[in-house]
């Protein structure tokens, strides 16, 4: 039973999103078999791989083994000397780090340290979060060393049968062409792979180990060694009755209703002014277009920190309400709760609805003026045409953008830092009640030294923004097979 | 024969009667023609007014905003402008402006040729490990952005890059590639036979780049050159956290320091970095159509 693949017949065509998800779901269990199914197979199939291994090993020729025990060996037994002297000097780079710092690192990270501070006896302790990041660091290292490692290997017995089919050793000169040609994509991709291992992925792997440790409060402040402790940043986060779940609870509502609410009116605010702007009766399109694309071309920053002086206490709009008789308010105050979030989603409006119209532009281009005049020839009002026609057109191909715009504006940083930073409101453990995730994340984590606890609420986020993706993948089948605009 | 004109006919005949007499203005579509300049002009109004307004402020004489009329300066000069420039001792405007032309250049520069690069041979390329990078690029942009943060901080500490433009420059750079999803989508759409027709010729797989993919991607780099220009330009979670010194600020991190009383200064500073980037969009806002689209239509 579980291991069939349910598959719905009843539909012809697109099935609603629902039954899609729903079939998605109940498929789950037999994906997890098959999974686990694949997994075995790889088990057993080791000792042959292992044999196939020791076969490669045992018929290599001379210089490959060579190249096994000591790269860049078998290359200058096979009269390759400078490419064999630049792996020798890889590995010497790589021993000689491992010697001083990158063997130490590993224990480190392990240990986490052993030396607690000692203020009184003047003892600085380790620095067992520094000792976390360098450990990974010389894993990293390492594993870009074996993959130097084995890519000599295979250039030695490369080399080998090359020579061995009746060719003339390549020169050094030869060999880097071939780096440029046959190997251009390796060559390519070395630079941003080892950036983003080293600025992403290595900062990634860091967070998600220090979500599962104490570092956080006071800690931080006296030195002291870290531990690991487990699920409890993320249980403090779930538990209902402390003032961090409850503040975990409301940030999380408020931020999802705030990514729903701006979303739409980006997203149907930049799609109503494309279409006005489409209308045949516009004179002069280029020069209404430029208003919208004035407001996106000025940095953010800028326009976020201009509203906040517009808004604030002593700024124009108050001015303007005392002087028609009213009393000025504190928009952006400890208690404006629903003031600031209207002033903020509006801002965020203005902010986002301009790009979301050069996009829905761009696409209403590509959109078939036939289908238009199809529809008039039946008669079709335009409200009509709006409902049958562009819009599911402009969704259709614009879903994945509005995936990405929903993320965005779920991890919308800037609009309530410029417009509230820095406020704490009673009843939330160190956020406002405008704060999204992202800016408790940031209130907690840099200004407040609360890193594990920050952590462990990226990695919640993460695990949002990929079920979000598990639906939009779900969603794709259908779309990407889809041509009937075309 | 001519009696028997089909039921479609017909309705286009009407159709085209009703274009020939549709001429004439009727009160609907005037009522019409009157609505939709109505909301551009308001739309018009709501885009421009807050960017007017910067403007004016920033040529008011006073540079508190206490001494205001609402939206308007009570006198105007060029006083705050010349200020910028010269009355460098609080606030060195032309330090940060250099540091940030410095920053966004160089990061522009060397970010765009490695997503050039990147997205090019994962699209054009087909070998072991592309499917995998392709899914690690997934599952690695679904973490928050900031969530490195720290952990970028205490690299940079160790690498001894805090308060220094370098260490910026690289993170920007490094992190570019992760976003080569959209220039992958342009070069999909470019055939596999113009590449291989030059390959015939000799020409190898460098060269096949430089001569070839560079030419026909200008519109994808010269959008992928102006987000990555405008991303550094405008960013200010990086510089805030890494640059310490006053005088190693970015133009985003010191106007975020100026207050109420420095409202003009912080207009005039505002309009001088807009400026440049305003006029790149409208030059370029092809390109940027045209860069938003081909994220869009293909996944």
């Amino acid at each position: 039973m579980e291991n069939t693949i349910v598959e719905d017949t009843s539909y012809h065509g697109k099935k609603p999103i629902g039954k899609r998800l729903a079939t998605y779901f109940r498929n789950i269990p037999h994906r997890f078999c098959a999974f686990f199914k694949r997994l075995g197979g790889k088990f057993a199939a080791i000792p042959k791989r292992i044999a196939r291994r020791a076969e490669y090993v045992r018929k290599a020729p001379k210089a490959v083994k060579a190249s096994m025990c000591l790269p860049g060996l078998g290359q200058i037994m096979q009269k390759q000397i400078v490419k064999g002297i630049i792996f020798l000097l890889l590995f010497a780079a790589y021993v000689v780090y491992m010697v001083l710092l990158g063997g130490k690192a590993m224990y480190n990270f392990f240990s986490l340290g052993v030396i607690p501070p000692n203020p009184w006896l003047g003892i600085k302790g380790d620095n067992s979060v520094m000792m976390m990041l360098l450990g990974i660091l010389a894993f990293i290292i390492t594993g870009f060393y074996l993959a130097v490692h084995f890519a000599n290997i295979r250039d030695a017995k490369r080399t080998h049968d090359y020579v061995a089919r009746g060719n003339k050793t390549p020169n050094f000169i030869q060999s880097l062409g071939s780096m440029f040609d046959k190997y251009f994509y390796v060559t390519a991709l070395v630079l941003p792979i080892v950036g983003v291992f080293v600025f992403n992925i290595l900062p990634i792997i860091f967070m998600i180990f220090l979500a599962f440790t104490d570092y956080g409060g006071n800690i931080v402040s006296t030195g002291a060694l870290v531990s690991l402790i487990g699920f409890d940043n993320f249980a403090m986060l779930f538990s209902m009755g402390g003032l961090l779940g409850s503040t975990f609870i409301k940030i999380l509502g408020w931020n999802i209703l705030w990514a729903v609410m701006s979303t739409f009116l980006n997203y149907f605010g930049g799609l109503g002014i494309a279409l006005l702007l489409n209308k045949k009766i516009v004179k002069g399109k280029k020069i209404w277009r430029a208003f919208p694309v004035l407001a996106y071309a000025v940095p953010g920053f800028i326009t976020l920190l201009a509203f906040k002086f517009m808004f604030s206490n002593l700024g124009p709009i108050n001015y303007y309400i005392e002087l028609f008789g009213g009393t000025g308010k504190m928009f952006f105050g400890i208690d404006s709760k629903w003031s600031a979030r209207l002033i903020g989603w509006l801002v965020n409006a203005w902010l986002s609805v301009p790009s979301s119209m050069l996009l829905a532009t761009g696409i209403l281009a590509n959109l078939n003026p036939d289908l238009y005049e199809a529809a008039k020839i039946d008669g079709a009002s335009a409200w009509k045409q709006f409902i049958k026609i562009t819009l599911p057109f402009v969704i259709f191909a614009t879903t994945p953008v509005l995936i990405g715009q929903f993320m965005g504006n779920f991890n919308n940083f800037g609009v309530f830092f410029f417009l509230r930073g820095g406020i704490y409101v009673d009843g939330y453990f160190l956020a406002s009640d405008t704060d999204l995730l992202i800016n408790w994340l940031y209130n907690l984590s840099i200004d407040n030294n609360y890193y594990s606890l920050g952590a462990a609420i990226s990695i919640i986020i993460f695990v949002i923004a990929s079920v979000i993706s598990i639906i939009v993948y779900v969603k794709s089948p259908s779309y990407s097979k889809e041509d009937m605009y075309r | 024969m001519s009696e028997k004109i089909s039921k479609a006919d017909r309705l286009i005949n009407r159709r085209i009667k009703k274009s020939r007499v549709g001429k004439r203005v009727t009160v609907k579509k005037a009522a019409e023609c009157f609505f939709t300049y109505l909301g551009l002009i308001v739309l018009a109004f709501i885009f421009l007014f807050p960017v007017l307004w910067l403007v004016l402020a920033a040529f008011s004489e006073s540079g508190s905003m206490y001494t205001f009329k609402g939206f308007f300066p009570s006198a105007y000069s060029f006083e705050t402008f010349k200020n910028l420039f010269t009355d460098t001792k609080m606030y060195d405007y032309p330090r940060w402006f250099g540091n940030t032309m410095l920053v966004a250049t160089c990061s522009a520069i060397l970010g765009s040729l490695l997503v050039i690069l990147t997205a090019y041979v994962v699209s054009r390329f087909r070998f072991p490990a592309r499917k995998g990078i392709m899914k690690a690029t997934m599952v690695l942009g679904m973490f928050p952005s900031f969530m490195a943060m720290t952990a970028v901080y205490l690299l940079m500490t160790q690498f001894d890059l805090i308060n220094n433009l370098a260490g910026l420059v690289l993170i920007y750079a490094a992190g570019a590639p992760m976003g080569y999803l959209t220039q992958k989508g342009f070069f999909d759409t470019i055939s596999n036979s113009m590449y291989e027709a030059a390959r015939i010729d000799g020409a190898n797989n460098l060269k096949v780049f430089i001569k070839i993919t560079l030419p026909i991607a200008m519109p994808m780099i010269i959008y992928t050159l102006l987000t990555s220009f405008t991303w550094p330009w405008s960013d200010f979670i990086l510089p805030k956290l890494l640059l310490k010194n006053r005088d190693m600020y970015t133009v985003a991190v010191g106007l975020m320091s100026l207050g109420d009383t420095e409202f003009a200064r912080f207009a005039a500073g505002s309009v001088f970095i807009a400026v440049p980037i305003i006029i790149l969009y409208f030059a370029l806002t092809k390109y940027m159509v045209n860069g938003l689209t081909a994220g869009a239509v293909k996944e």
